[in-house]
């Protein structure tokens, strides 16, 4: 019996005990947050106590710069302490926490700053290939952190390193928005540049910048040819001179130019080149009939070259033309060139046929060995009266009212 | 015996081979597949175009000029869109505690940091709901090579729900500085370092606006042909300027209309909606009439990720009406405590208040309210809203007797009895419905009230319908038949006796 009452009034006990540790509310009141520092290096360890007159455990909230978690407490001897999760306290930034009670808000800020030592010297450079002049610049920009990889506070002290030829020059950066940046304008001449960084403990890789030469400036042309006679078959090659930007940079080899040919009735012809050590050379054939060339060259543009004239002079002064008896077939030659040797084959021909001063055909055809020949077909050429006009190099013969039968 | 042994045999030995087979093939054309995908040019270079407006908080920009690079407006416009694309992953990973998404928009190196929360969360159970609702970006640095650029966010409003085994344990409004490095990488800005500058709980009272001449005697208003459909395509303003006639003639001086969200074109509002809601509202003007504009009918999502894009539809509602003289409050939803069982009265609250503090930076001129659907929920937020709304489709007997504790409740600011009425629907499948005179005597009845009380209402509704879409009360017909019978005139134009008491 009295077993059985004292077990009764043990449930009642531990009843009522429930009973009033539910009613209890987390109050506000019963947390007093005893921690007074407010800014932590990164990566040691953070405690947050709290004094409290409960037996609760109320969770932390806590938010830094890259995400939010709940922290559960350990309660001894009324003291609550929350140890901050590691992935927290390493990173650099504001920590913001709240605890989670029922009633009155506690929240708080703490700091973390970046440990002082620098690990990390991030680096990027770009443009990696600039102009030469000093016009152009590269950008260095290093971003230095700790070992936790954060980036160090403002105001850290890189050294910008950068040589040239004989120059080697060294200037202090400071960090500013996490991060210190040096443009780097370019020398006066053409080369690579070597660059890199360093903080008061560590060196960055080595970083490199083409310096290119700058646009081309006006240059000379000159032609160069075999013979000056217009054979329709040589070759004739233009140049230029050594082709250089203003700070006498020979310009990167690949550049385009553009040669301009107008000829006496003013077509103009097109040849092109590309630059090898600054001279750019392009050919074209020569003309089959005399003519005098102005020739210019062009980087499209940018600049351009002197005129030249180039004469072309006559290489076939005079030409046979052998009519058979029915006056259907023409032998045409010997076309003889310059030192009245035959001309090589594929000069052009040209045989026009008029009827009332009308064309009714033009054959065109190419020497063999010095000689051509037309045959007009019965068929196709009735018995009649044509006018005939045979050109080449330059040179035209007519024959007026032939009479073919 | 031997003989069905060696037919079984035999089938297994075919079906056995057919699968060998099959998996062969598989094995094959998987091997054949896998070597003809990932090759496609278009995603090398990150071009593709699909994109859905999935996240559109408030985002200003602060052009003062930066360090470095002068930025074009498409760069900017590319680091915007990464930028927030970045948080909105961010929300996703602590929302579900997957890690979907973060590589895209976060450095090798500082994606490690999001993992690590990600894994304790999983861990410990914890998931975070959360959104930011303003952002205000200033390029500090772009680099001369246009592969890095510093950026920094100030005051950014971030709302956070915390839970711990599904629970609700913890909302949260901080404002807080951010800032950033982003790296131009595989075509992605991706964020490098992210540093919280400062960090804090926002707090905001509303300036409250002064309703004391608040004189409301209206009506809710949809037009008899397309009720709950009112911009649709039979738009016909002639149609809804002839009913503003009819109200304003029987003596009443201000509607209710509603804006359906999905219609208008959620987050981004259909200019051609926007004409629409202008043409009424002028109308509304030249009859007379001022207007309660109910925002967000038929919305019921209220996911904490949603909410920019209910945000950026409220923000482009109110810019643009909020100097239209015809405009008398804004009514944020319709009914909100209706939706607290199925999305969370937590939420849905959160969501309330909110929008409060949006469209108070949008418009300090016109007072805002919400619609609850009865007395016992009209004191939520009510120190937040201008004027307090609910809806009565209670007992008539009890109406002052709760009104009057209602105002004891919310002594100083004014009441607004917004929706109220009676089906004059008497049928089969409500047979002891009230009659159209039964009606008429409610009206009577319950004007007396309101005059004697002075308080502001607008009655429910002007018409009988036809049709009521299923979304308002289901398609149960015990349902849908007495909410056509509603109105003051009946579906053929013909005013009820009810029409008498319309006002006092």
């Amino acid at each position: 019996m009295s077993l059985s009452r004292k077990f009764l009034m043990l449930l009642i006990y531990v009843l009522s005990v429930t009973f009033c540790a539910q009613n209890i509310k987390i109050n506000a009141q019963n947390f007093t947050l005893l921690t007074s520092e407010k800014v932590f290096e990164a990566g040691s360890e953070i405690v947050l106590s709290f004094a409290t007159s409960t037996n609760l455990k109320p969770q932390l909230y806590c938010s830094n710069s890259y995400g939010n978690t709940l922290v559960t407490p350990d309660l001894k001897n009324k003291t609550l302490t929350y140890s901050i999760p590691e992935f927290i306290t390493k990173k650099r930034g504001i920590v913001f926490w709240k605890l989670i009670t029922e009633k009155e808000e506690i929240s708080g800020n703490f700091e973390i700053t970046p440990l002082t030592k620098t690990n990390t010297l991030e680096t990027y450079l770009g443009p990696p290939s600039i102009e030469a002049g000093g016009t152009d610049f590269t950008m260095l920009v290093v971003i230095p952190s700790d070992s936790l990889d954060n980036p160090l506070p403002e105001n850290t002290e890189i050294i910008a390193k950068h040589q040239f030829l004989s120059d080697e020059i060294q200037e202090k950066i400071i960090t500013e928005n996490l991060l210190a940046f040096k443009n780097i304008f370019s020398p006066k001449k053409d080369g690579r540049m070597i660059i890199s960084s360093s903080s008061s403990t560590l060196n960055s890789k080595e970083f490199d910048v083409n310096i290119m030469p700058a646009i081309a400036t006006n240059f000379e042309i000159f032609v160069n040819r075999n013979h000056e006679y217009a054979d329709g078959n040589q070759i004739s090659t233009f140049s230029t001179s050594i082709i250089k930007d203003k700070n006498n940079n020979i310009i990167s080899d690949g550049s385009f130019v553009y040669f301009y040919i107008t000829n006496s009735k003013n077509a103009v012809l097109k040849t092109s080149g590309t630059t090898i050590n600054g001279v750019a050379k392009a050919k074209i054939i020569h003309p089959d009939h005399e003519d005098t060339w102005q020739v210019k060259a062009y980087f499209l543009g940018i600049s351009e070259s002197n005129v030249i004239t180039v004469n072309y002079k006559k290489a076939v002064q005079d030409f046979s033309i052998a009519f058979s008896k029915d006056n259907r077939t023409l032998k045409i030659g010997p076309i003889k060139s310059f030192m009245n040797q035959r001309i090589p084959d594929g000069l052009q021909v040209k045989l026009t046929i008029y009827k009332d001063k009308k064309i009714i055909k033009t054959i065109v055809k190419d020497p063999n060995n010095g000689f051509v020949n037309f045959s007009l077909d019965k068929n196709i050429y009735p018995n009649d009266v044509y006018d005939l006009e045979i050109s080449t190099a330059g040179i035209v013969k007519t024959f007026k009212a032939k009479k073919l039968w | 015996m031997v003989n069905s042994n060696r037919k079984l045999l035999r089938a297994i030995l075919m079906l056995g081979y057919i699968l060998v087979i099959c998996i062969i093939v598989f094995l094959i054309s998987s091997l054949y597949s896998y070597f003809n995908t990932g090759a496609d040019r278009s995603k090398i270079l990150h071009t593709e175009l699909q994109k859905e407006t999935i996240y559109t908080p408030t985002i200003s920009w602060k052009k003062d000029g930066n360090e470095g690079r002068k930025i074009s407006e498409q760069t900017l416009n590319e680091i915007e869109n990464d930028y927030l694309n970045a948080w909105y992953v961010q929300h996703i990973a602590y929302k579900t505690n997957t890690k979907t998404g973060i590589d895209d928009y976060f450095t090798k190196n500082a994606r490690k940091n999001i993992f690590a929360f990600i894994d304790e969360n999983k861990k410990e159970k914890t998931t975070i709901e959360s959104t930011t609702l303003q952002h205000n970006l200033d390029l500090l640095f772009f680099s001369e090579d246009g592969q890095l650029a510093v950026l920094e966010d100030k005051n950014v409003l971030e709302y956070k729900q915390v839970f711990k085994n599904d629970q609700l344990i913890l909302e949260t409004t901080e404002n807080s500085d951010y800032k950033f490095i982003l790296l131009l990488e595989d075509g992605f800005w991706r964020i490098r370092h992210k540093i919280k500058q400062s960090s804090k709980p926002y707090n905001f009272t509303p300036i409250p606006i002064n309703v004391d001449s608040l004189n409301i005697k209206g009506i809710n208003y949809y037009p008899q042909k397309t009720p709950w459909d009112m911009f649709g395509n039979s738009f016909e303003i002639e149609t809804i300027t002839n009913d503003f006639k009819i109200i304003k003639n029987s003596g009443l001086n201000s509607v209710r209309i509603f804006v359906p969200y999905e219609d208008f074109g959620k987050a981004t509002v259909n200019d051609n909606k926007l004409n629409k809601l202008k043409l009424v509202l002028d109308s509304a003007e030249k009859e007379g009439l001022k207007v309660v504009l109910t925002l967000f009918d038929f919305y019921g999502n209220y996911d904490v990720l949603d909410w920019t894009l209910t945000y950026k539809h409220a923000t482009t509602i109110v810019s643009t009406f909020k100097n239209h003289p015809a405009i008398l409050a804004w009514d944020l939803k319709n009914e909100p405590n209706l939706d607290f069982d199925s999305r969370g009265k937590e939420t849905v609250i959160a969501w309330l208040e909110n929008l409060i503090i949006l469209i108070k930076s949008v418009d300090e001129n016109h007072p805002i309210t919400i619609g609850w659907s009865n007395i016992e929920s009209a004191t939520i937020l009510k120190d937040k809203v201008d004027f307090v709304s609910f809806h009565y489709y209670e007992d008539l007997k009890d109406f002052e007797k709760s009104y009057q504790s209602l105002k004891n409740n919310i002594p100083n600011k004014p009441l607004v009895l917004q929706e109220f009425g009676v089906s004059s629907y008497s049928g089969f499948w409500k047979p002891f419905g009230l009659s159209e005179k039964q009606q008429a005597s409610f009206h009577q009845e319950i004007q007396k009230v309101l005059t004697k009380n002075k308080i502001s209402f607008m009655s429910w509704t002007l018409y009988d319908f036809e049709e009521v879409p299923k979304e308002v009360v289901g398609k149960l017909p015990w349902r849908t038949n007495p909410q056509k019978s509603f109105g003051f005139i009946s579906s053929e134009g013909i005013k009820k006796p009810a029409f008498k008491h319309i006002t006092h």
